[in-house]
């Protein structure tokens, strides 16, 4: 899909939650099924394959998200399966997280963990981050198992590697 | 008066003690003058050639005794000059032995001294190989047993709860130190 197609979907998206009054949460619950998306080979290849019909995939979408997520979420997720973008589905959400966050002058900030962080936690980190890149971030947490242990964070450009994959990839390296 | 002695002296006898009769005198004078001309005739020539004769054959003695004797001065400073020559080649080839046992020395003393840098330098190298060989067999091994163990830990849970706790509140706060 074209950038102005993705960028076009997301607008729909972000203005849809919006006008639901729930955009925080649902800007959340997009950004965690995006990642849940990417890293589920299953997943993907349930909610892009064209031999399903579009109504199965939408079937499995409200099946997952059901009872876990707003409606509005579900819905929205279901819309863009249903109309075959089921693959550009992560690059949508991205943007209107994107969007959200400079709505409310916030950069986004991908915070990947091997265990989930509390609130606190978050919150210590999000002003940390804040003051290490000098703008205010709306903190997008990812549990990554890979990550091992420790945080990766990512800022825009900026990657803040404190994992401890990382580190043992720069051990063996260095061995 | 001494021919009056003569003439009335005996017929048998010799008028003097030194001179013969005139009669011998007459005849004998002519006929030794004949026998003289006859000699000088007859037998002069065959003389006289034979002296010339003797003369050349002496004369040919006498040239060949010089050929000789020059030939032999000849063959004198020939063997003289052989016997300097035969000298100076001995000294020459002796010079020449010598030179080239110099050469030889020379030349195998650098040949040895190349071949033991060589073989020096062979030797370091054979040595630098082997030890890095050595060391990167030792590295290979050591970073095989680190990741086997690094993994080994990551597969037994060596981070537990705890663990990862104090990890990102090392993050968190590295992270705002870095402000």
């Amino acid at each position: 899909m074209s950038d102005a197609r993705i960028e076009g979907y997301a607008r729909a998206l972000f203005e849809v939650a919006r006008a639901e009054g729930t955009l925080d949460e649902v800007e959340d619950e997009l950004f965690r099924f995006a990642r849940s998306y990417e890293s589920s080979d299953a997943l993907r290849s349930a909610l892009t394959d064209e031999m399903v019909p579009a109504g199965k995939r939408q079937a499995i979408v409200e099946d997952l998200l059901g009872g876990k997520a707003t409606s509005t979420t579900t819905q929205l997720v279901s819309m863009v399966v249903g109309s075959g973008r089921g693959r550009d589905l992560p690059a949508i959400i991205d943007q209107l997280v994107a969007r959200a966050s400079s709505a409310k002058n916030l950069a986004v900030a991908e915070v990947r963990s091997a265990v989930p962080l509390t609130a606190d936690q978050q919150a210590r980190l999000a002003a940390a981050l804040a003051n290490a890149t000098g703008q205010q971030v709306n903190l997008k947490t990812i549990v990554d198992p890979s990550v091992i242990g420790g945080i990766v964070a990512t800022v825009g450009d900026t990657v803040i590697d404190g994992s401890v994959r990382t580190r043992v990839e720069q051990l063996k390296s260095r061995l | 008066m001494r021919l009056a002695s003569l003439l009335g002296a005996d017929p048998a006898r010799s008028i003097h003690w030194l001179w013969p009769e005139l009669k011998e005198i007459i005849w004998g004078v002519p006929a030794s003058l004949v026998i003289f001309f006859a000699l000088y005739k007859f037998g002069g020539p065959p003389a006289k050639k034979a002296m010339a004769a003797r003369t050349e054959r002496i004369r040919q003695q006498l040239d060949g005794a010089a050929a000789a004797k020059a030939q032999a001065e000849t063959e004198a400073v020939d063997i003289r000059r052989a016997a300097g020559d035969i000298g100076a080649e001995r000294v020459r080839l002796l010079a020449e032995a010598d030179e080239q046992a110099a050469n030889l020395l020379s030349e195998g003393r650098a040949r040895l001294e190349a071949e033991l840098v060589e073989l020096d330098a062979r030797a370091d190298a054979e040595m630098a190989s082997s030890s890095a060989r050595a060391g990167d067999e030792l590295r290979a091994e050591i970073s095989r047993l680190a990741n086997a163990a690094t993994d080994r830990l990551l597969a037994d849970g060596a981070l537990d709860d705890a663990g990862q706790q104090d990890l990102i509140e090392s993050f968190i706060q590295k992270v705002g130190a870095n402000a």
